[in-house]
């Protein structure tokens, strides 16, 4: 699976959030979306995910073009900040609702959807919480669930929108390393979208680093600090 | 001292205007024996009434669920000219007197009104009849589902449906997995709320009825009746008969807040 941005832009009232944004994703990669509030990357990540149509540029993977598919047909994983799960389904019903969807011919049996499910939950290391609401979960419960959902329907790319950012700092430590981990195991390709360079640097193999609906530079982590390319980068690196 | 002097005002309160007035209308009722109410309210021309109210009732509610649930989610989700002013148009049957309501309804869809005049050459007729009674009763009772599901599609926010959208459900299943089991319960009372309010509604049908006896008389309107022909047990039967529809509601109401408090605790 490669994911290839090209010189996306998006204007809103008149005020351009994303100017020529260009990024390729490549097969098990990590990359993180980094820069301060209004700095175009949600915007990014809402256009990646099919949510927003782009007013200029294009979305390939793995060559095809899918700027016009609708996001339900691209089977990107998306956990959302506020982590939107359904509050009236139990956990198992959550992370079982993208395979339940599905068109007729395409889906599991009862039987199958409950064992991918079951699967889900071990992973996620909460084998016995299926029956819960979400309302009876901590924070960092919520965000697993949330994870197990989005990589319930095997995605082609898993999208984070700050996964983080509700947690306080001692389970968001932990959930880095597990999330992390996770995708990993999995084998997908993930893009994180993030404020906090810290969490950039940790987890991500390459970061994009964004200002004013640009993307300054993009590296890995150790690139970055040995040869921030503008200004911009070097003091949000050294801000930290 | 205080807590004692409020609640006193209060128990008062509700015994001056709520209670004592049920109490008349229960006592006069039955003032001259269970045998004088029952032939009251077994009258024909009462039990036409009755079947009206329920029928208008009826017709009303799924066109108030459906018009409150489209408009509420329109307004919630999409950013549309006219979308402002469409959520001052749901409000004004709140804010007209429903008299002057059906007087506009008579001046247009009338015999003489222009959507009414030319219905008229095709044998149509809109007033005077069910018809008028519903129309009337769906502009009064529009606002409430609407006002009850609005403020909570707009908590509940969009986020769960932009998750259904990116898991791949299609409009259908998102509305009917994820956005109406967030908002059943609001629904629910919007409902019944409405369907109170189009049961007693008396000013707007008075006028668009025609008051035909034994044909476009709803329970209101009889009752009214009964009481100007100096029919004291009857109207009061037949209030009787009104204030049960009414208490019926209030049951269904208290039901919903016991299965759902945090709806209930709303005003």
């Amino acid at each position: 699976m490669t994911l290839t941005v090209q010189s996306i832009s998006k204007r809103y009232d008149g005020a351009a959030v994303l100017q020529d944004a260009s990024i390729t994703i490549r097969d098990g990669e990590f990359v993180a979306l980094l820069g301060p509030s209004g700095s175009g990357k949600t915007t990014l990540l809402n256009v990646i995910s099919g949510l927003v149509q782009p007013d200029a540029g294009q979305l390939l993977l793995d060559g095809r073009d899918i700027t016009a598919l609708p996001a339900g047909a691209r089977r990107f994983g998306m956990v959302f900040q506020s982590y939107a799960l359904f509050r009236h389904m139990t956990v198992a019903q959550n992370i079982g609702f993208g395979l339940q969807v599905l068109p007729r011919g395409d889906r599991l049996d009862k039987a199958g959807r409950a064992a991918k499910v079951r699967e889900l939950l071990a992973m996620i290391e909460m084998p016995d919480l299926g029956d819960r609401y979400p309302a009876q979960l901590s924070g960092g419960q919520q965000q697993r669930v949330a994870m197990a959902r989005a990589l319930a329907i095997d995605p082609a790319l898993l999208l984070l929108d700050e996964p983080f950012s509700a947690l306080d700092a001692k389970v968001r430590h932990s959930l880095r390393g597990s999330v992390r981990d996770l995708q990993r195991r999995v084998g997908v390709a993930a893009i994180l979208v993030t404020h906090d360079q810290a969490e950039a640097f940790e987890v991500a193999d390459r970061i994009a680093v964004m200002n004013g609906g640009r993307i300054e530079q993009i590296g890995t982590p150790e690139e970055l600090r040995a040869a921030p390319a503008t200004p911009f980068v070097q003091d949000f690196l050294t801000a930290a | 001292m205080l807590r004692r002097t409020l609640i006193a005002l209060a128990v008062l309160f509700a015994a001056v205007v709520i209670v004592l007035p049920v109490a008349a209308i229960l006592s006069r009722a039955f003032a001259e024996g269970v045998g004088a109410w029952w032939a009251a309210v077994s009258d024909p021309e009462t039990l036409q009434a009755v079947w009206l109210t329920v029928l208008t009732a009826l017709i009303v509610l799924p066109l108030n669920i459906l018009f409150g649930l489209c408009a509420a989610w329109a307004i919630a989700r999409f950013r549309f000219p006219g979308r402002r002013a469409l959520l001052i148009l749901i409000e004004i049957p709140f804010a007209v007197s429903p008299i002057v309501a059906g007087l506009c309804f008579l001046l247009v869809y009338g015999a003489y009104g222009p959507v009414g005049g030319a219905l008229q050459p095709y044998g149509l007729q809109l007033m005077f009849n069910l018809t008028g009674i519903v129309m009337v009763s769906l502009f009064v009772t529009c606002p409430f589902v609407v006002r009850e599901v609005l403020p909570v599609l707009q908590v509940t926010g969009e986020d769960e449906e932009k998750a259904a959208l990116t898991l791949g459900a299609n409009g259908w299943q998102i509305f009917r997995h994820v956005t109406l089991p967030n908002v059943t319960w609001a629904l629910v009372y919007g409902a019944i709320l409405a369907t109170a309010r189009a049961i007693g509604e008396f000013g707007a049908v008075s006028v668009v009825s025609g008051a035909i006896r034994g044909q476009t008389m709803t329970l209101p309107l009889q009752i009214e009746l009964l009481y100007n022909d100096y029919n004291t047990t009857g109207a009061f039967a037949a209030a009787t008969l009104l204030t049960a529809l009414a208490l019926l509601t209030l049951v269904l109401r208290g039901a919903i807040t016991a299965i759902h408090p945090a709806h209930g605790a709303r005003p």
